[in-house]
């Protein structure tokens, strides 16, 4: 899993052209940038070492989530604990697999951080690009206020989410999940997506307008293709955040439309909470969609969370 | 208190008087245009966060059930009994853990940072494996540190007694002296990968030619970073460690799971106490109460960063 | 309860409704008379329930445990071959349980069988929407001491289902090699805590006695508290924070630091303990037996299991066991009728009852199920009856509807000694401010 962390082309209105073109973000000028060429050897050995401490706090758990799902139940007491499981097994997963319970979360995790992202990314593209494009009395009141709203506690939200949701039958259903989602996935992706827009140059939309196009047809067909690479790190950011989530679906979902993270919580906390091995299997195939949806769209992700916020 | 006016304070001068220019007010017809374009996100969160986030407070002053019809105001009693009951305990360890939670995985993530913007070997297979701590949903970190710090099965108890440093397996998540430590560590793990991807990010944006014209006059790699490096990345460090802070201070899943809030409310923060307090304890006066001075010390924090922050540039 | 007439008159309505449906002359009569004895399962609950049955939502937390969740699947197919409705099963795992459903009680989301631990009847019933199932229990034998557990205020808030106790669970292979015999377990605190001093010289990592010690069953602390004499309530004042609390508390602290006791442990972790071996006594219900073996790597485990008296304060006293039970309530709405219907079938059906025995292992609450071979003939069923449930008694704290609430300030407080945080007395005193405060 090489990963090629690049940014979209650094918002320098002089060189307006690098994003006009393609729409996707063109590599930095990468030859120009990034480490030294010459390294004394000290750095050198600092480097590794710090790589080496940090890396093995990073992976070694990592490394012990794996052990464990492959670890036979009846080995997985063993004190002290094996490192390298003595017969690796995959009947962890194959438990995992008869467990319909857990398609049912499954299911319901895809179906509610699906919508959650698209929902998050058309409400937030619009409020992004009024926020970016136009100027009137209270923008950046309103801004801050969105931008701070994901500091107010969700536990606390929670509390009158859940009255509201219950007076209005909500409870118990994907609407209200998602509507919870958007609580926190709204301000950051407003901010991203803003950050973006701010890229796209102003001569352009001019252009259009003199052209004649209506202002919802230059959102439509010239600034969202434009920005496309950024609705794409915004929604799968949205999807990310729906799918870890925990507190709302908690006490929001119900046992009929849990999704996996509390799901999980339900399943193994209690009398399995011994059942190590499916437990680790779980958490790793819990993981997983998160991860390959990370790496295939990376490069979108890292640039359009640092966008706005690294200038060069 | 915006990201971007973090994000501007990093900018150059010249950058920003010419955005000034190019984005100077429209014609005012625009103006309904992008109200109407504003309506959907402000409807959404002013249903889903500013009347719940309101309407939680007003209950402060009521004595409420979550399961019980009805309500009676009382006033300030609920705000006065929080007061005299947990609530500096709370803030304590609220503070403790969003301090550690913030600054650890800063630390964590800034030297891998720097590590790997050097030329070593598999850099950037590196990157991508330490991504993945921060891919794993909350809950599954929760589940993962249990598992490593369990007091009779645990990785970690055999990990430091067979390097000689504990005696006996200790219950790290069942002892007021550790399990705070604990739960830092776990959500430590999972957040440093993000903290290395964006300090690492801004290091790429800072020009070598500096480096290697400061190197051709004999400065040593400590005085370049300090007077090359760190200047550059004074935008992108206050940001991740605003966010990372602001995350942290209503962070609910890795506690809850891990510890739930326990031994004897060793690792209630905040967001673990109100939790409880309404959904547990049934009782929303009391959670709304915790709520409220929760916001004032929230709205307080602000202020003091907004104060900071504005010999920033004004946009 | 101020609910109660409200709920009665709900009761009454809906079976004028099942009146005005039937028509038919029988189950008119049948259901004005409902105590009338019933000729054969299922009559007078049909008529309890009127016509046409509907599928409805049955909770429980055994569905999440791997050992007693084979039985719950059995009755759910019998019941729906039986009533040809589709049951839908709905599981939270036991620490969360009380919470989950009240939420879901509370939206209204979830109506239908709630399988309840009887401790709990109180706090559900506040809610207003428990069916009073008295019409149910005539004529099918639940013993009177089973049908007294499974109320409120003396209301039929649930069918009793399985009502037995919690007790000492000892390994006897274990327990041999420091000398003492299964028929010879200590009977008093002093020669308890020789034993267990004895048993953590056997060294290897063993926990002598894997008692509770994580908040969520610190409950179990309570019987240790009536054991050195504390009433718990007197009325309605609560008593903890007397002299026997404290030192009930106080002598849980000392196993705790001698590491007789050890940290971080739950009911699941000390089934898990016990099963590998790794702790000699623990505390349980009889439902744990099928856990622990199954989990064993020793086959031999469950000849091993042998059910003790509590030990008392003072040679002559007698032994304390906590009533720790099942029953089946049910909550208005959608389902309701079928869900009663059910819930009688479940817990009276002899042939359901009996098999639901083999695998769970928890006393059944009718008569003629008691008497059966299958349960008078299980040694461990026996042995646990005459040592443990024979004496056992209910939580006082059940009586008040805060119970969850109570049982946790008590618990918060109880950890809080365990790992240093304060002293007994001072504990146990707010302890009891406290719960006095929830109990109003």
């Amino acid at each position: 899993m090489s990963a090629t962390t690049q940014l979209p082309a650094t918002p320098t209105p002089s060189t307006p052209s690098s994003r006009v073109g393609g729409g996707t973000p063109r590599p930095p000028q990468r030859l120009r940038r990034g480490g030294l060429r010459s390294e004394r050897p000290g750095v050198r050995i600092a480097a590794w070492a710090t790589v080496i401490v940090c890396g093995g706090f990073g992976l070694l758990p990592v490394y012990w989530l794996l052990a464990t799902s492959l670890t036979p139940r009846d080995q997985v007491f063993a004190y002290p604990p094996r490192f390298f499981p003595a017969a690796p097994t995959l009947d962890a997963f194959a438990s995992l697999a008869a467990n319909e319970q857990l398609f049912g979360y499954l299911r319901n995790s895809v179906i509610v951080s699906v919508i959650t992202a698209v929902l998050s990314v058309l409400v937030s593209a619009y409020m992004g690009y009024s926020f970016s494009k136009f100027r009137y009395r209270g923008r950046r009141s309103l801004m801050y206020l969105v931008l701070a709203s994901q500091m107010f506690p969700q536990a606390l939200l929670l509390v009158t989410l859940y009255s509201v949701f219950s007076a209005y039958n909500l409870l118990n259903t994907y609407t209200a999940l998602v509507l919870s989602f958007t609580t926190f996935t709204l301000p950051l992706c407003v901010w991203m997506l803003k950050g973006f827009f701010d890229t796209i140059p102003d001569e352009l939309i001019e252009a259009a307008r003199v052209d004649g196009a209506s202002r919802l047809r230059i959102i439509h067909s010239i600034v969202l293709p434009l920005a496309a690479p950024g609705l794409i790190a915004a929604g799968l950011f949205a999807f990310v955040r729906g799918w870890n989530d925990f507190v709302f679906a908690l006490t929001l979902a119900g046992p009929e439309k849990q999704t996996l993270p509390p799901g999980l919580v339900n399943t193994f906390i209690g009398e399995a909470s011994t059942a190590w091995p499916e437990l680790m299997a779980a958490s790793l195939v819990v993981s997983l969609p998160v991860a390959i949806a990370f790496i295939a769209l990376q490069k979108y992700l890292v640039g359009g969370l640092t966008a706005g916020a690294v200038k060069g | 208190m915006t990201h971007r006016d973090v994000a501007m304070s990093s900018s150059q001068t010249h950058t920003l008087e010419h955005r000034k220019s190019q984005t100077t007010p429209r014609r005012l017809s625009d103006g309904q245009f992008a109200v109407l374009l504003l309506l959907p996100g402000v409807a959404l969160l002013a249903g889903v966060v500013l009347y719940p986030l309101i309407a939680a407070l007003v209950t402060a002053f009521f004595e409420q059930s979550l399961v019980l019809p009805g309500r009676t105001f009382v006033g300030l009693q609920n705000v006065v009994e929080v007061l005299q009951g947990d609530f500096l305990r709370l803030l304590r360890q609220t503070m403790v853990f969003t301090l550690g939670t913030t600054i650890l995985p800063f630390v964590i993530g800034f030297a891998l940072a720097l590590a790997l913007n050097t030329r070593i070997r598999g850099a950037k297979v590196l990157r991508g494996l330490m991504l993945i701590p921060w891919l794993v949903p909350g809950v599954v970190v929760s589940f993962l540190w249990m598992w490593i710090f369990n007091a009779n099965y645990g990785v970690m108890n055999a990990l430091l007694q067979g390097l000689g440093l504990v005696d006996d397996p200790q219950a790290w998540l069942a002892q007021p002296g550790t399990a705070m430590g604990a739960v830092i560590l776990a959500k430590t793990w999972q957040s440093f990968p993000w903290m290395m991807v964006m300090l690492l990010a801004g290091l790429q944006t800072v020009p070598v030619e500096l480096h290697e014209a400061a190197e051709m006059d004999g400065a040593g790699t400590v005085r370049r970073f300090f007077s090359i490096t760190l200047p550059h990345l004074k935008g992108i460090v206050g940001l991740v460690v605003l966010l990372e802070f602001i995350w942290n201070f209503q962070h609910f899943d890795i506690i809850y799971v891990l510890t739930g809030g326990g031994p004897a409310g060793a690792t209630q923060t905040f967001a673990t106490a109100v939790y409880e307090t309404a959904f547990q304890g049934y009782d929303l006066g009391k959670a709304g109460a915790l709520g409220l001075l929760w916001m004032v010390l929230l709205m307080a924090l602000v202020v003091v960063y907004v104060r900071f922050s504005e010999k920033g540039e004004e946009r | 309860m101020s609910t109660n007439p409200l709920m009665q008159s709900a009761v009454s309505r809906r079976r004028m409704l099942q009146l005005l449906g039937i028509g038919a002359g029988t189950a008119a009569l049948a259901a004005c008379a409902p105590s009338a004895p019933a000729a054969s399962g299922g009559a007078a609950s049909a008529a309890a329930t009127g016509g046409a049955r509907t599928d409805f939502a049955f909770s429980s937390w055994s569905f999440t445990e791997e050992a007693a969740a084979p039985a719950l699947e059995a009755i759910v197919k019998a019941y729906e071959d039986h009533a040809d409705v589709t049951v839908n099963d709905v599981s939270f795992p036991y620490n969360e349980y009380i919470n989950q459903l009240t939420l879901q009680v509370k939206g209204g989301q979830f109506t239908g069988a709630a399988h309840v631990d009887v401790a709990w009847l109180g706090s559900l019933a506040a809610m207003g929407k428990l069916q009073d199932l008295s019409a149910l229990t005539e004529g099918r034998g639940y013993t009177d001491a089973a049908l007294a557990a499974a109320q409120f205020d003396g209301v039929q808030y649930g069918l009793p289902w399985t009502i037995g106790a919690i007790g000492l669970v000892t390994n006897s292979a274990l327990l041999e090699k420091v000398g003492v015999s299964g028929d010879a377990f200590p009977t008093t605190i002093d020669e308890f805590e020789k034993t267990l001093k004895d048993l953590k010289g056997l060294g290897g990592g063993l926990i002598p006695y894997a008692a509770s010690t994580k908040a969520a069953q610190l409950k179990d602390i309570l019987i240790w508290m009536e054991t050195f004499g504390s009433p718990l309530v007197d009325g309605d004042t609560v008593t903890i924070g007397d002299d026997a609390s404290v030192e009930a508390v106080t002598w849980y602290k000392s196993l705790y630091d001698q590491k007789l006791i050890a940290a971080d442990v739950d009911r699941f972790d000390a089934r898990s303990l016990f099963a590998q071996g790794r702790a000699a006594i623990y505390d349980d219900a009889p439902v744990g037996r099928g856990a622990v073996t199954e989990e064993s790597p020793d086959k031999d485990l469950g000849s091993k299991l042998v059910p003790v008296s509590r030990p008392v304060l003072k040679a002559g006293d007698t032994p304390r066991a906590l009533v720790w039970g099942g029953a089946i309530a049910v909550v208005d709405g959608e389902g309701a009728a079928t869900a009663a219907d059910f819930a009688q079938f479940a817990t009276s059906d002899l042939d359901t009852v009996l098999a639901d025995y083999e695998v769970r292992g928890l006393p059944p609450v009718t008569t003629e199920a008691q008497q059966s071979e299958v349960v008078s003939s299980d040694v461990f069923g026996s042995l646990f009856n005459e040592r443990i449930t024979a004496t056992s008694s209910s939580n006082p704290f059940w009586a008040f509807t805060a119970y969850s609430q109570i049982e946790t300030e008590i618990a918060e407080q109880v950890q809080a000694v365990l790992v240093g945080k304060t002293d007994p007395k001072t504990a146990m005193q707010q302890a009891g401010e406290a719960a006095q405060k929830l109990i109003g």
